[in-house]
């Protein structure tokens, strides 16, 4: 018998608005349910300024909702303070972002080894073993000396996968992870993501709005003004 | 534990990706820090080197000197009785009569005339008297037939620089002519000084030596001088009326620390270079950490923690000042133990005294508290910025 799927992340009912500077009120999130379970690859589509990124800095505890129940692993992220949903984040929760976001003049080892500085244990005093497996899994342990910018688009954004995943995360959020690659590169880097999610058995969800790339996800949603609504694949114009 | 060692490795990894800025803003404060601690090293040394020179001329700290004047010189022997009860009274252990003469003595190009001065042994320990050879008078050097002399380095070329292991002689040639020991060698004062010799109160009665003025030291401690002054002045006044009587402190320090001021000023001015490094270092800091708003945005993803952010950006400027204040401090060693400095500064001195352990740590505290301040502002800035703002910028 197939066991039941853990709920890393539920959503009900999450709004999220922000204050404009002429006290108006905009909101951006509009009563979202969404539920993540270990193991799920999940795609969010639309268009630019429709909420993505809040969407997903709600799901890594960037963010509080407005209103709304938000439970990260079981616990209510209303009740988590600002350190305890950091740690939270560090151990469970891994960052792929649209513009890498490398860290200048340290080497891609150096930029894996960083989220291991705020392990614990074991896993902070073979920080660079562990960064080193990392960097072979995504191809790259032949260039772990060299610095961000004299690497390619394609493997900038290998070594931000590998630092997303070096704590072994069981959520992984990426933001338009192709955003800013060739379109070859951009299936090629995907490919790379949800076979190691899927080895890791990391749930991954996955922000664009590519869909080429939502195609390749098990479960899609559209969001359209702050309304997040599921999408069947045939939806996309992309055949599965 | 590993949370303290991470932040550590971490402030280190940050300061050696960004050496070359750290470097820059570092000179400042490592320049004010050599600045600060050579002040008051250079300061401790002058002082040592002027208390040392005022100690051979006035005497150590509390130094008490006694005089009665009156329209007639009071009996010598009356005066002797008094001193002596005084010293008895107050329980006061080390004295000294110190006379000063001139006495010619024969040397192999002549007789040549030598400045004398008349004292007992106790001279040795107020004055704290420097010997470059041989031994201070003893107990028993009064009761020499042939007087023994502690002499100048002057005195001693002129003898032709004796072993003194061998109780080198030289002739007191006069009406009661003498042979006197030279047990000892002193340095010189000044350069090119003249030649000059103690000689024992005993000594000097065989010699037929008489002093042309006379006066009676007593070292007490420098929290009764005070109290025993207006005590010793009252016996004095009250055994001999009519006279004026008087116990006066001769040390250098009974007017206060005379480098004092001199030494406020100059660490004023060397704090205010501090301060300037400081307000160098902070400028920097702040304008790194806006530089650094997307990293750190980058590290909150990752889990970290505001006090975790905090106490990085501060321990970064923690680390990196504190390893400035280490420069400086060798700087400042290097600069006030070099030869031809302490020889300017100090040049009484024959032995110098080791670098100041208190001006050391004074340097290093400033670097730290000056990492500590320039870094805790731009920290606070770095716990504000707001994670999906910050990863946006």
């Amino acid at each position: 018998m197939e066991q039941p799927k853990e709920t890393l992340v539920s959503l009900r009912s999450v709004t999220r608005s922000v204050t404009l500077p002429d006290e108006q009120q905009l909101h951006i999130l509009k009563g979202i349910d969404l539920e993540v379970h270990s193991g799920d690859h999940t795609a969010i589509v639309g268009r630019s300024g429709c909420g993505k990124s809040t969407l997903l800095n709600l799901l890594g505890l960037l963010d509080v909702p407005t209103s709304g129940e938000l439970e990260f692993l079981g616990q209510p992220a209303d009740r988590l303070g600002n350190n305890a949903r950091a740690r939270l984040r560090g151990s469970t929760v891994g960052f792929v972002f649209q513009q890498f976001n490398l860290l200048p003049g340290r080497s891609a080892l150096d930029n894996v080894i960083t989220p291991l500085f705020y392990a614990k244990g074991r896993e902070f005093w073979r920080r660079r073993e562990l960064a080193m497996d990392m960097l072979d899994r995504v191809g790259l342990a032949a260039r772990a000396n060299t610095m961000p910018n004299m690497l390619s688009g394609g493997e900038q954004q290998r070594v931000a996968i590998a630092r997303a995943l070096v704590r072994r995360p069981r959520l992984i959020l990426a933001d338009e992870p192709t955003g800013a690659l060739d379109v070859e590169t951009g299936h090629s880097v995907m490919a790379l993501l949800d076979t190691v999610a899927t080895e890791t058995a990391a749930a991954l969800v996955t922000i664009t709005h590519d869909t080429n790339v939502a195609a390749l996800a098990r479960a899609c949603y559209r969001l359209d003004s702050g309304v997040l609504s599921p999408l069947a694949l045939a939806d996309t114009g992309v055949s599965a | 534990m590993t949370g303290v060692i991470s932040t550590l490795v971490e402030a280190w990894q940050e300061l050696r990706i960004n050496k070359v800025r750290i470097l820059l803003a570092l000179m400042g404060v490592a320049l004010s820090v050599a600045a600060l601690t050579s002040v008051v090293g250079v300061g401790n040394l002058a002082r040592e080197g002027y208390k040392v020179q005022s100690e051979r001329n006035g005497g150590r700290v509390a130094t008490l000197a006694l005089s009665v004047n009156g329209p007639t010189p009071p009996d010598p022997e009356k005066i002797e009785k008094v001193y002596q009860g005084i010293q008895q009274r107050y329980g006061i252990t080390t004295s000294t009569h110190m006379g000063q003469t001139q006495a010619g003595f024969q040397f192999p190009r002549g007789v040549t005339p030598v400045s004398m001065t008349i004292v007992d042994i106790g001279y040795g320990t107020i004055h704290r008297v420097p010997l470059l050879q041989g031994s201070w008078f003893a107990a028993d050097d009064g009761q020499r037939l042939a007087p023994a002399v502690v002499v100048s380095e002057a005195f001693y070329n002129q003898a032709g620089r004796p072993n003194l292991t061998t109780h080198p002689t030289v002739t007191i040639p006069g009406d009661r002519p003498a042979t006197a020991v030279i047990i000892g060698v002193v340095p010189d004062v000044f350069p090119d000084m003249p030649p000059a010799a103690f000689i024992l109160t005993e000594g000097a009665a065989v010699t037929g030596m008489k002093p042309q003025m006379s006066e009676f030291k007593l070292w007490v401690g420098e929290e009764q001088a005070d109290v025993l002054m207006a005590a010793i002045t009252a016996d004095l006044q009250g055994q001999f009326p009519g006279y004026y009587a008087q116990a006066n402190r001769v040390d250098y320090a009974a007017w206060g620390d005379p480098l004092a001021p001199v030494q406020l000023v100059v660490g004023g001015v060397a704090g205010l270079v501090l301060l300037l490094g400081a307000v160098g270092m902070l400028n920097i800091s702040m304008v790194t950490v806006r530089y650094r708003v997307r990293e750190i945005g980058i590290r909150r993803s990752f889990g970290a923690t505001s006090g975790r952010i905090f106490v990085g950006v501060m321990m970064e400027s923690v680390v990196a000042t504190a390893v400035a204040g280490i420069a400086g401090v060798m700087l400042a060693v290097a600069v006030v133990k070099h030869p031809w400095i302490e020889s300017k500064v100090a040049p009484g001195l024959t032995e110098y005294p080791a670098f100041p352990v208190d001006a050391a740590l004074l340097g290093f505290g400033a670097a730290v508290l000056v990492g500590a301040l320039a870094g805790a502002i731009p920290a606070l800035v770095a716990v504000r910025v707001k994670v999906i703002d910050a990863i946006r910028f």
